[in-house]
């Protein structure tokens, strides 16, 4: 049986009706992932035995007929980022490459409940600064439909295992467009839920207003049931929401915008093309499909690239070597300070505790972060005066398919870019999704991306569910077979 | 030429809480380094902050005592800088928006009341606590332990505005808000365990200058007197300078306890840049006015209120301000006793004098239950009255702080009421007369402090049970 063509609810009644096993499936990911590491690098560490010990409990409980959950004995990958207690959390940087946490993060501790099957850690860009995993200590992941590309980032690693079949889902982190631009380009569902509706405790932060954690699957149907198992009010997140989801129509009285901004220049033919695509189909469903416009979205980069590094600044302070991590000698210990943190963190997370840094000081905070942080407010004021017009927002999910690897990294503006519509669903905190709907021809994935008002999760994956359907794109990568 | 000091200081409070600020550690008091923590208040990699709510009921109660603007939509800092001790290299603070501004505390100096203008009134975290080994700071020390129990532990800042005059308002100050936030319950307002730190700016200027002089940072003062020693050090050595036409430089300076000086710590010119910015962990502190009201309810009497109803018995500012000061039984005791005999004089000296003096004697730290205000009148009733002398009354405190009894029927048990006959005390005045004439002729002849040698005679004559005031009166008659 290939399980990769399974979903979670296919997994689970076969479970269900004892004519599968937990066992058997975590046998299965985990060929997988041995055939696939040498090639595309995705995790970082595996959990073989542990794993293997989850899947026999889980068959026990199958055995005995009570599961404890419908996700009981699915495997699935942890992004690198994300506290896994006794297990390292390197965020993919040389400063934490020798901590093991103490304790699991709240969605952890949410799957543990349920019976999931720990894969093991996927790889990242250093401490998730980055749009390629090109940034990790630890060495790149490559794309699994061809690994001359990039699998997007930061949570390539994350990405690439659903993809390739290594773990039937993984968990992400969406800062700028984290989950949902490697999802894309990996040909995979990325969902990047209403800030606040899953915790964050436990989630290695960059940017705290913006971070998010999220599901990346092979369907929406099963980003919607992990995020269903992962989300809810978090007394250890001051920052997660105690109001219940609302709904909005998801049926062809659904409307939809078109965000004109994210359509223009910087979007390449073929990303907007299945845009359009995408637009007809519903069209020929009866949904009503406008064009709309938000004029500061074009603001959106420059403005995410203030508080997201003003906000990681003091948030990587705490990595200075004196309780945890590496540490590096020094005479004094603001000396040893100076040099573990020289050591330990890569160029780009650098680059942007040094742009932070700047940004938040006296004389420059006005102009750049605070400035900064009255244009986000407007940006979130236009979605919700948008969202009085139309249900969903519809555009591409990166202006490109997977690009080479170098073909960015001498121009960090350029790979900025790529994130260039993914950015204002953080900003305004709103939910969003990646759906993949065809090749390029080059053969790499292509996607669109939906954007709904803040906590109409449930409503967006609903309607994404039906787009999912009308698109029917339902091709996978065959690097697997091509190596079997 | 006449200089003026100008004092402003900033005092942190350590609350009272269960629990940490940000997580659900315990705060406790041990000897045992490292022993509450958690991944939040150790700065793990990806803990989170929850604010402790009891905290922010406490500040708020503090600030509205306080006479404070309540910021009704505020919010944390980060307060960003790195520090061994400091887990997270940033401290969860406030800036712009703290708590409560513009309050002001009334306090009694000598016996004039004064008023303290306070500038802000701001909640934050404390910091872990860094061990110096070999020496007692960190730039001699040759290794240094960490402890992080105290990290996270709940802190309210009080800033005054730069108001104080000298180094005695400063102390009345500390010692008027160490009696708010006890009363308030809200602090242990131990000073010996660090509930309360202190560190104070002094800038002097000549009188003739209409702006302030060069502001001095003075750290480490443990005590009110070494605050009120380095306050007055800090004076006398900016003063000099000035004098001397030298430059005052805007520093941090170090109180030194064992010689009794202050030393420069740090230049303030390159002076740090704390890149505050609101914690986008947590969400704003929105204090709605029922939460305010519901606050304001729960208010005690305030220090100044006590003081105002102490007033009313005709004690002065400096009697009421000791009483505000003490412990609360001791205030209520004093408020039903004076009630009781209308005597505020001898209530006031009576409770802050012999009975104070006698519980402390016998180590006890509260009254006996049986010790009541009744039983106190009746002892203060009977010194008025000239039943018994004021020695009979001490003695009857005596056994009452230890057994339960009449205080009258104890007098009379004892052969302690005197006699105020007064032919019967004019007959052993005239024994004395007699029997001592020698004294007597040198009495009159201008020795009058035999009078007293006199006095003493009668008393003993009469086995302790005469008046002395009547016996000294008789016998300058009889003279």
């Amino acid at each position: 049986m290939n399980v990769s063509n399974l979903s979670i609810s296919e997994i689970s009644n076969l479970y269900k009706n004892k004519e599968l096993k937990p066992s058997e499936v975590y046998e299965e990911v985990f060929t997988n992932a041995s055939l696939s590491e040498s090639i595309i690098h995705a995790h970082l560490k595996l959990f073989q035995d542990e794993a293997t010990e989850a899947s026999k409990l889980s068959d026990e409980r199958y055995e005995k007929g009570n599961p404890l959950s419908d996700i009981d004995g699915i495997p699935i990958a942890i992004k690198d980022n994300i506290n896994l207690k006794n297990h390292e959390t390197t965020c993919s940087s040389k400063m934490l490459s020798n901590y093991v946490s103490p304790y699991d993060a709240t969605v952890i501790k949410k799957l543990r409940n349920n019976g999931v099957i720990f894969t093991g850690k996927t790889n990242l860009d250093e401490f998730a600064m980055g749009s390629s995993t090109e940034n990790s200590a630890f060495g790149p992941t490559k794309n699994p439909w061809n690994p001359e590309h990039v699998p997007g980032g930061s949570s390539g690693g994350s990405a690439a295992v659903v993809s390739v079949g290594s773990a039937v889902a993984s968990l992400g982190s969406d800062t700028g467009g984290s989950i949902r631009q490697p999802a894309s380009f990996c040909g995979v569902v990325g969902f990047k839920p209403t800030y606040g509706t899953v915790s964050r405790y436990g989630l290695v932060a960059f940017a705290s207003s913006l971070d998010q954690i999220g599901p990346i699957t092979n369907s929406v149907e099963d980003a919607k049931i992990l995020y269903n198992s992962i989300k809810g009010h978090d007394p250890l997140d001051a920052t997660s929401i105690k109001e219940s989801l609302v709904e909005i129509p998801t049926d062809k009285n659904a409307k939809v915008g078109v965000v004109k901004e994210l359509m223009e220049e910087g979007i390449s033919d073929e990303s907007r093309k299945e845009v359009e695509k995408t637009i007809k189909l519903l069209k020929e469903n009866g949904n009503k499909v406008v064009e709309v416009s938000l004029p500061l979205t074009k603001m959106a980069l420059s403005i995410y690239y203030l508080i997201a590094p003003a906000e990681c600044s003091a948030n990587l302070s705490r990595f200075d070597g004196v309780r945890y991590g590496i540490r590096e000698a020094g005479s004094t210990s603001y000396e040893m300070m100076e040099n573990t943190r020289a050591e330990g963190f890569g160029e780009e997370v650098k680059k942007r505790i040094l742009l932070g840094t700047y940004a938040l000081s006296a004389g420059y905070y006005d102009a750049y972060y605070g400035q900064a942080l009255k244009a986000r407010s407007a940006i979130t004021k236009d979605f919700e005066n948008i969202f009085k017009e139309v249900d969903y927002l519809i555009s591409p999910t990166t202006p490109t398919p997977a690009f080479k690897f170098g073909e960015k990294t001498e121009n960090p503006l350029e790979m900025y870019m790529s994130d260039l519509c993914t950015i204002p669903a953080n900003l305004a905190g709103i939910p969003a999704i990646s759906i993949p709907t065809g090749l390029s021809k080059q053969d790499m994935p292509l996607s669109i991306q939906l954007m709904s008002p803040a906590r109409t999760d449930s409503s967006l994956l609903e309607f994404s569910e039906s787009i999912e359907k009308l698109l029917s794109f339902n091709q996978r990568t065959s690097l697997l077979e091509d190596m079997k | 030429m006449n200089m003026v000091p100008t004092i402003g200081i900033e005092t942190h409070v350590e609350l009272n809480t269960n629990s940490k600020m940000f997580c659900n550690c315990a705060v406790v008091e041990t000897e045992n380094p490292n022993e509450s923590l958690c991944p939040t208040c150790l700065g793990l990699p990806g803990a989170l902050p929850v604010p402790n709510l009891k905290a922010i009921e406490s500040i708020t109660m503090l600030a509205l005592s306080a006479n404070c603007s309540i910021t009704k939509n505020g919010m944390f800092h980060r307060k960003n800088y790195f520090y061994p001790d400091l887990p997270k290299n940033y401290q969860i603070s406030q800036f712009d928006l703290p708590v409560g501004v513009n309050g002001s505390l009334e306090i009694i100096l000598n016996e004039t009341k004064e008023t303290v203008e306070i500038e802000r009134v701001h909640m934050e975290e404390d910091t872990g606590k860094s061990v110096h080994k070999g020496s007692g700071r960190i730039d001699s020390a040759t290794s240094t332990l960490l402890d992080f129990n105290r990290s996270g532990v709940p802190l309210v800042e009080i800033v005054t505005k730069p108001v104080i005059k000298s180094s005695k308002e400063a102390v009345s100050y500390i010692e008027e808000l160490r009696q708010l936030v006890i009363d308030l319950k809200i602090s242990e307002g131990k000073l010996e365990k660090g509930n309360l730190r202190f560190d104070a700016n002094i800038s002097v200027a000549k009188e003739s200058d209409n702006e302030l002089g060069v502001k001095v940072e003075i750290k480490n003062m443990n005590s009110l007197r070494s605050l009120e020693k380095a306050i007055d050090y800090e004076i006398k050595r900016q003063t000099k300078l000035i004098e001397s036409n030298e430059v005052i430089i805007q520093e941090t300076r170090h109180w030194d306890e064992d010689k009794e000086v202050t030393s420069s710590m740090r230049s303030k010119e390159g002076s740090a840049d704390y890149r505050y910015f609101s914690d986008p962990d947590l969400p704003n502190m929105i204090l709605t006015d029922e939460f305010i009201d519901n606050i304001k309810k729960t208010i005690p009497t305030l220090p100044s209120q006590k003081r105002d109803k102490l007033s009313e018995t005709g004690l002065s500012n400096s009697e009421s301000n000791y009483l505000s000061k003490s412990e609360e039984w001791i205030y209520n005791l004093f408020l039903e006793t004076q009630k009781l005999t209308n005597d505020t004089k001898s209530t006031f000296n009576l409770i802050t004098g012999e009975l104070q003096g006698q519980l402390r004697k016998a180590g006890m730290e509260k009254l006996p239950e049986w010790l009541t205000s009744e039983k106190l009148s009746e002892i203060i009733k009977m010194i008025n009255e000239n039943k018994i002398s004021f020695t009979s009354g001490k003695e009857i405190l005596t056994n009452l702080i230890q057994n339960e009894m009449s205080p009258s029927k104890y007098a009379e048990d004892n052969n302690l009421i005197q006699d105020n006959d007064s032919d019967e005390i004019a007959k052993i005045v005239k024994n004395v007369i007699d029997s001592n004439k020698e004294v007597v002729e040198r009495v009159k002849d201008g020795e009058e402090k035999l009078v007293g040698f006199l006095v003493g005679q009668i008393i003993k004559s009469s086995k302790g049970n005469i008046n002395p005031s009547i016996a000294k009166d008789l016998l300058l008659k009889e003279l």
